[in-house]
């Protein structure tokens, strides 16, 4: 048995969400792939004009529509492109994660960093992590859509 | 009509054969409060607490109802949902949401011939089986009474249990009932004369614990004159626009229609929806016939008490006093009749 | 301890202002221990308001489901206030209602009234059941309330059945008001709200089971936004049909995502009058969700809704120094 579970998980294959911020988190994610960095690719990106516009029912969304983390990564604090639109980010998604904890959602499966144009590296190792971290979580149901459509 | 007993402390047994039949449904109490939900375990039927708080109703009208299925592109197929239809018995069904069944039948099964009838709908209604339970003790905002209907109606159930002490005393009303308890084995025995006067007995102590009467009389002479009464403002006045009062009425059966959707598969639902809602009536083009709480809740009233005694000459409402029961501000159907009456046209 | 008889004479005054158009409060319920709202137009019609610990419902709902109807051309549009009695929660409530520009001070006559808590409906009918009459009930010094059934007088112990919202209460006396009915309540140390923290001990398995168990039965009447005065959105999301945010099928998953909806789209704006709860009609725990929300708001941004009408907006400002532990 416990060998079979464990070569379920190793099998699973995370489905990962990720917002990334127009100027800051995809352009570094476009400059991890320029620079040839391996990584994951677990992680679907939906590009955003900035971290502020990720409505905190994006997350909700994604889990119902069969994700099994998400993504949320813009421009470091006084980086952003609008100036403060990372600084609202950073208070609903701090509130959503402690609700989803709340809930009995794993708060592993929201993760929100900081990513700028320059790092293409971090990025890369954001991935890694994220992916490793829900891997261990294994596949997000509580409340993903029964039906297929 | 057959009359039979059963002693109590049989039921669990009947309940447990019923179950390895058929599919059984009874009332079941979760989070405090009861519901209809599929029994397994006989143990769990809960005959103490009087009425569901979601009615039957959803059990036939269900909340949500798939019409088809869809796929899109070139070979694209509509596929319509199958619906069981071997026979499922309801347990402890109460005479007044029986009653309900019956309010609404004319609405999806048609009342003449060509008139549309919902596959769905019937089809969950033709296989059912009602055993119904009456109501030995009445709650505070009972008034089936006052729409001819008694706690112990057997017309709309297909057999009826009343409690009689230590034993049910067993109705069997319709061919379907009689089928089912030839299905069974001899656990019941023949009622005596006696047990049949108890029953009438218990009846009547029932219907005396009823407090509550609406008046009908009259009323839908009294609400064809008044629909543009100023009445109906204040009477909407304190209507939140919350849909319980609709969404736990055994005889409201609005819905809606949405189809939902993702790039390859979509289906097309039937969603409960209530007339006690602004976007209800809201049409594409921004215009609401019914803008304002007043209109909705005269909507209300006016199908209960008006349209539906003059469509299919019966009332709207079994008296069942959910409404009034769960009411967050205590709009009263019955003082809102009463009103009604006192209102000068 | 609030006098009727002066409740009735402010009333009265208040409705006869020039500048008043209407004035809401309590009056006695159909049955049992139910209260209704009551609309006072003249001096008259203020005879039937009352108030007593079954006044729970929070009536800053109302003047935000006033209907404005269209105006013609050259014709403009009234300006009369709306009175309003209103506890220490509801003040809240309109309070945080101005802060987001929902009213404006203008608009409202308050009269407060210090309140030492009311009554859980659903506890004094199951206490009290079948009562086709209505029963008043008063509190006495000895923190017990004081109702009368059929002649018989009944003493219950006020812990017994006083709404769980009220005895973590931090606010009861009204922090805005124009006139105040009797004397303001003194301080008092309010308890936690312990049902959040017995969610939070549980393990996060256990914690899904048991919203699970109760978002399976939401019937999406939605009578929690409707009920709560602070729910106002002319078109709330979950009406929204382009994008649709919720399906309208009833089921877990719909259900979780509206209720998470409702609950966030709270944070930082529940005054915690508990009125969504009442309201609910399959006991969904609610109070349970915004009280967490509450909690946290609190501890990670120092934020408390419906203090100051000048305050901003929670989810609409932030200190450059916000808790950013969870952020890699």
């Amino acid at each position: 048995m416990s060998t079979q579970k464990k070569t379920e998980l190793e099998e699973f294959e995370p489905n990962i969400i990720g917002f990334l911020c127009n100027w800051c988190s995809y352009a570094g994610a476009d400059l991890a792939g320029t620079s040839r960095i391996q990584y994951p690719p677990n992680v679907k990106i939906i590009k955003v004009m900035c971290s502020g516009r990720v409505n905190p029912m994006y997350i909700i969304n994604a889990f119902q529509q069969g994700a099994d983390g998400v993504l949320v990564s813009g421009c470091h604090p006084g980086d952003c492109h609008y100036t403060h639109g990372n600084y609202l980010a950073r208070r609903r998604i701090a509130t959503m994660k402690k609700l989803l904890e709340f809930l009995g959602i794993e708060p592993d499966r929201v993760r929100m960093t900081w990513v700028s144009a320059a790092e293409g590296r971090k990025y890369a190792d954001v991935v890694r992590e994220v992916t490793e971290d829900i891997k261990k979580l294994g596949p997000m149901t509580k409340f993903r859509r029964e039906k297929e459509w | 009509m057959e009359q039979l007993t059963l002693p109590k402390e049989k039921l669990p047994e009947l309940l447990g054969e019923i179950g390895s039949k058929f599919e059984l449904i009874g009332p079941k109490e979760e989070n405090g409060f009861l519901a209809f939900r599929k029994i397994n375990d006989p143990k769990e039927v809960n005959l103490d607490i009087l009425l569901s708080r979601v009615p039957p109703k959803s059990l036939i009208f269900q909340q949500t109802e798939t019409l088809f299925t869809y796929t899109k592109g070139k070979d694209s197929k509509v596929q319509t949902p199958k619906i069981d239809e071997s026979v499922r018995v309801i347990f402890g069904i109460r005479p007044c949401d029986a009653r309900g069944y019956d309010i609404i039948d004319p609405v999806f099964m048609g009342k003449k011939e060509g008139d549309y009838i919902d596959p769905f709908y019937t089809k969950r209604r033709n296989r059912s089986i009602l055993i119904g339970l009456s109501c030995n003790e009445p709650d505070t905002n009972c008034f089936c009474t006052s729409f001819d209907d008694s706690p112990a109606n057997t017309k709309h159930v297909d057999i009826l249990f009343t409690d009689i002490g230590d034993k049910y005393f067993v109705e069997v009303v319709t061919e379907k009932g009689e089928d089912l308890i030839k299905n069974l084995s001899k656990i019941f025995s023949k009622a005596t004369e006696k047990e049949g006067n108890i029953r009438k007995e218990t009846e009547k102590t029932a219907i005396e614990a009823i407090s509550r009467k609406m008046n009908t009389e009259g009323t839908v002479e009294k609400l064809n004159k008044m629909f543009d009464h100023e009445f109906w403002i204040e009477a909407a006045r304190s209507c939140i626009g919350c849909g319980i009062c609709t969404y736990l009425c055994p005889t409201c059966h609005c819905f809606d229609m949405q189809d939902e959707s993702t790039l390859k598969l979509g289906g097309r639902v039937r969603v409960w929806d209530s007339c006690m809602y602004e976007e209800y009536t809201h049409h594409a083009s921004g215009h609401n016939p019914r803008p304002s709480r007043m209109n909705r809740v005269r909507n209300r009233v006016y199908h209960k008490f008006n349209y539906f005694p003059k469509n299919d000459g019966i009332f709207g409402c079994t008296g069942c006093g959910r409404c009034i029961d769960y009411c967050p501000v205590n709009i009263d159907i019955i003082e809102v009749i009463d009103k009604v009456k006192e209102v000068n046209v | 301890m609030v006098e009727n008889k002066e409740l009735i004479r402010v009333v009265e005054e208040t409705v006869s202002r020039d500048d008043v158009k209407y004035v809401i409060g309590y009056k006695r319920g159909t049955y049992g221990f139910q209260i209704k709202p009551a609309f006072a137009y003249s001096a008259k019609d203020a005879k039937e308001f009352f108030y007593s610990p079954l006044c729970a419902k929070n009536l800053a709902t109302y003047p935000l489901l006033e209907e404005k109807l269209p105006l013609r051309r050259g014709e403009e549009a009234e300006h009369k206030k709306i009175g309003i009695v209103v506890k220490g929660c509801d003040s809240r409530a309109i309070i945080q209602i101005i802060q987001e520009k929902g009213l404006e001070r203008e608009d409202v006559v308050l009269i407060g009234i210090p309140c030492k808590g009311v009554i859980d409906p659903k506890k004094i009918a199951k206490r009290f059941p079948k009562q086709s009459k209505f029963v008043d009930v008063e509190e006495n010094s000895n923190d017990e309330y004081v109702l009368e059934i059929s002649g018989t007088s009944h003493k219950i112990p006020k812990d017994e059945l006083l709404s769980d919202v009220c005895k973590s209460c931090e606010y009861p006396n009204p922090l805005l008001y124009d006139i105040l009915i009797g004397e303001a309540e003194e301080e008092f140390q309010p308890e936690h709200f312990n049902r959040v923290d017995e969610l939070e001990e549980k393990t996060i398995e256990e914690r899904w089971e048991y919203w699970e168990k109760h978002f399976q039965n939401c019937i999406r009447c939605y009578a929690c936004r409707e009920a709560c005065p602070l729910c106002y959105c002319k078109t709330c999301m979950a009406d929204l049909l382009e994008p649709q945010w919720v399906r309208r099928s009833v089921n877990l998953s719909e259900n979780t995502a509206w209720n998470v909806m409702r609950a966030f789209h709270l944070a930082g704006r529940c005054i915690s009058c508990g009125e969504c709860e009442r309201a609910c009609p399959v006991n969904i725990p609610l109070m349970e969700l915004n009280k967490f929300v509450e909690k946290e708001v609190k501890e990670m941004f120092d934020y408390t809704a419906g203090l100051d009408t000048e305050e901003k907006p929670l989810l609409g400002s932030f200190r450059p120094d916000d808790p950013e532990d969870f952020i890699s």
